[in-house]
């Protein structure tokens, strides 16, 4: 959904983190490692120094001995010879620890059993030369021999014991070769990864610092949307509610509680909360569309009422969409609208709407009359008049016959009227059916309607070329019969009738006074006579009702017919205008749209 | 009675124009019957008694009491005996609603009561003279209204 802010920054965070600490643990375990071949280097030199300190014992145990034995033999005293029998059990001591301390190397241990075969040799030797130098088994050339070999033993003995330090000493020198060489690598390798993971966590710290940043943007944006909303549905008199699905929890703006008259978050809401609030009669339809919405996952408008506590009843109406967000979980958004003072304002015009069609209805039965029951007495007026014949009229007096061709013209004259009353009130009141039309066609109607006319006035008509526009073509009809037939009427004494008809293609800015300006493109229909004309003053007004120019004993007339023009030009949207010259000529011009 | 004469039947309730039109009967001098009925309860009780001879035209007033014209001549096209009597509608009303009606309905002519008794004399020569089995085949809207020339 687009209403949550996008933090793309968190996985490429996350993995930046994931990184550090990967560099982390492996920078401790390296030192981990590192520590341990310290303290392994160390026990080396240790156990180094250790077969080193025994070998000396082992060397000064035998010197002792050495020394000791040669004392005695100088000077026969035993004395001398106790350190020569304490250097027996030294030498049997060191020997046990050495055996312990080379275990795990098979050239030491080999080492250490020659040297302990050569130190077998010297105590041998050693007891030689006691026994030889006793005065009771004196033998000088025995004794001299094993002095002699003991000397040689002596120095087997040194040789091996170096020979034995040697190999413990390359060995701890190896040894610490190779840690040495382990243990360089790491200083720079590990600094540079430490200096990696660093970067990395201060990448990072940057991008939440920065996210903190936009995040506080955001929440103040959101802060002022959500006030915003508030009041806009305050100003605007609607409600939100969300009904979490999966969570089963709804939640209703504070304008909710306010459109059903209970002050903001005054309860819980759940599901059966709202119906309660539905007045009885809406209840169930209410109620369907909440359970169809869940289906459908769109709700078209519903329109019920509701019953606040106050007992006040208020018009609602409602609709909603089922949303799935981007965690996939399923909110249900409604929106109520309070329509009260619409719909109430609806009930208005609706009784309005009722009057109007009810004086409607009684136009239309004034024109029944008019057509019907007025028109009835009349006709049998004139049918009556029509019945005097010849013969009953000359038996009348003149005055009689005079009466009687008075009432006949009158009673035509009545007929005119309401002839031409009815026409006026149909051009309203009948149905307005547009038809694209050939004007020309509609023009050439008239003229046939008008031929007697045009024959008796000797009448010309010139006509360019006219339009086929969308209009209703009996009034289109009627509007060219009265245009013409007014141009007929009013002609000069003594000047055939010449009505030219013209058409031309107008913008309707060109006119912003006259034309509705929401239609761009006009026809403009000039009709122009050379007719008496009229005087100019009254350009306008002989468009209204019963306004006649001319008295109707030269001009018989009902001051319809101008009147029914401009009413069948305003049925088309359009305008029509009188302009003359007295004496010279009258000009129609009609505007229709395109 | 004449065994050729025309049988005409006006249902007017209007004493002067049956007055009118009896008087127009006699004066064009065809060999017509001519009855009369006041309003569209007799005219229906006239067509529908069986001893009656059904007219050859009927001449229709569509403003009448009790029952319409318009309700007659639904009543009439719906009966089988009476479907096929030349119905001429005689009224003083010229709305394109009326007109527009009974053609639908089935009526043959629309005639507007003329206010001239010689008019009235040449409408009905006319309607009674034409050939109306040529007349209906071509009946469409424009010669529905009878024009005289």
């Amino acid at each position: 959904m687009k209403w949550i802010p996008n933090f793309n920054s968190s996985n490429s965070l996350r993995v930046i983190f994931v990184i550090a600490v990967f560099i982390l643990l492996f920078l401790s375990s390296i030192a981990y490692k590192h520590n341990q071949d310290l303290n392994e280097s160390s026990k080396l030199a240790m156990h180094t120094y250790e077969i080193n300190l025994q070998l000396e014992r082992l060397m000064s145990a035998i010197k002792d001995a050495e020394t000791g034995q040669r004392g005695y033999i100088i000077t026969r005293n035993n004395r001398f010879l106790s350190p020569y029998l304490y250097s027996r059990d030294k030498v049997n001591a060191s020997f046990v620890t050495l055996k312990k301390l080379t275990v795990d190397n098979a050239v030491q241990q080999k080492n250490l059993e020659n040297l302990f075969k050569l130190i077998i040799q010297r105590f041998v030797s050693f007891e030689n030369c006691l026994k030889y130098s006793d005065p009771k088994t004196y033998d000088k050339r025995k004794l001299d021999n094993h002095m002699f070999g003991g000397r040689i033993l002596m120095e087997n003995i040194r040789f091996q014991v170096d020979k034995m330090n040697d190999i413990e000493r390359k060995y701890l020198k190896k040894r610490l070769e190779i840690y040495d060489q382990e243990i360089s690598l790491s200083p720079v390798f590990s600094i540079s990864l430490f200096l990696t993971a660093l970067v990395f966590i201060l990448l990072a710290y940057r991008q939440i610092s920065r996210d903190f940043q936009r995040l506080k943007v955001f929440n103040k944006r959101l802060l002022i949307s959500s006030g915003l909303m508030d009041e806009s549905e305050i100003i605007g008199k609607f409600s939100t509610w969300q009904w979490d699905l999966d969570a089963n929890k709804i939640d209703y703006s504070d304008n909710q509680f306010r459109l059903l008259g209970v002050p903001p978050n005054s309860f819980v809401p759940v599901k059966e909360t709202f119906l309660d609030f539905v007045h009885s009669d809406d209840k169930q339809e209410v109620s369907k569309s909440m359970d169809a919405i869940i289906e459908k996952k769109n709700l078209p408008f519903i329109y019920y009422k509701i019953v606040r506590p106050n007992n006040e009843i208020r018009y609602f109406k409602s609709t909603g969409k089922l949303l799935t967000d981007q965690q996939g979980s399923k909110i249900l958004l409604g929106i109520n609208f309070d329509i009260t003072d619409e719909h109430l304002l609806n009930i208005e015009l609706q009784e309005r709407n009722k009057e109007l069609e009810k004086s409607n209805k009684e136009l239309a039965s004034f024109n029944h009359v008019a057509s019907h029951d007025l028109q009835e007495p009349l006709r049998k007026i004139q049918t009556f008049i029509s019945r005097v014949s010849e013969a009953d009229k000359a038996v009348m007096s003149e005055s009689g016959r005079d009466y009687i061709s008075k009432i006949a013209v009158s009673a035509k004259r009545m007929r005119v009227l309401i002839d031409d009353l009815l026409l006026f009130s149909r051009t309203n009141t009948t149905k307005k059916e547009f038809i694209k039309s050939n004007l020309n066609e509609l023009l050439q109607n008239a003229e046939s309607e008008l031929t007697e006319v045009i024959h008796e006035k000797k009448a010309i008509i010139n006509a360019s070329k006219l339009p086929k526009l969308e209009v209703i073509p009996y009034q289109i009809e009627q509007l060219f019969i009265n245009l013409i037939g007014n141009s007929l009427k009013y002609n000069r004494a003594g000047v055939a009738p010449e009505i030219s008809i013209e058409s031309e293609k107008v913008v309707s800015t060109d006119y912003p006074d006259l034309l509705e300006q929401s239609v761009k493109k006009f026809y403009k229909i000039t009709f122009r006579d050379n007719g008496m004309g009229f005087d100019p003053q009254f350009k306008e007004t002989i468009f209204i009702l019963f306004q006649r120019l001319h008295s109707k004993t030269d001009y018989p007339g009902t001051g319809i017919g101008l009147a029914i023009c401009k009413k069948i030009v305003e049925n088309h949207k359009g305008h029509i205008l009188a302009d003359s010259t007295q004496n010279v000529g009258s000009t129609f011009t009609v505007f229709l749209p395109e | 009675m004449q065994k050729n004469a025309l049988n005409i039947l006006l249902a007017d309730d209007d004493e002067d124009d049956r007055l009118f039109f009896k008087d127009a009967f006699e004066e064009i001098k065809i060999q017509t019957k001519v009855q009369f009925v006041h309003d569209g309860m007799q005219l229906m009780d006239h067509l529908m008694d069986p001893e009656n001879k059904l007219p050859d035209i009927l001449f229709l007033d569509l403003n009448m009491p009790k029952k319409t014209g318009k309700e007659c001549l639904i009543e009439i096209k719906k009966t089988d005996r009476l479907k096929n009597i030349i119905i001429a509608i005689y009224s003083t009303s010229s709305s394109e609603e009326d007109i527009e009606d009974t053609f639908v309905q089935g009526a043959n002519i629309y005639i507007k009561k003329p206010s001239d008794f010689n008019t009235l004399k040449k409408i009905i020569n006319e309607v009674v003279t034409v050939n109306w089995h040529y007349h209906t085949s071509g009946l469409n809207r424009d010669n529905f209204l009878l024009r005289l020339k």
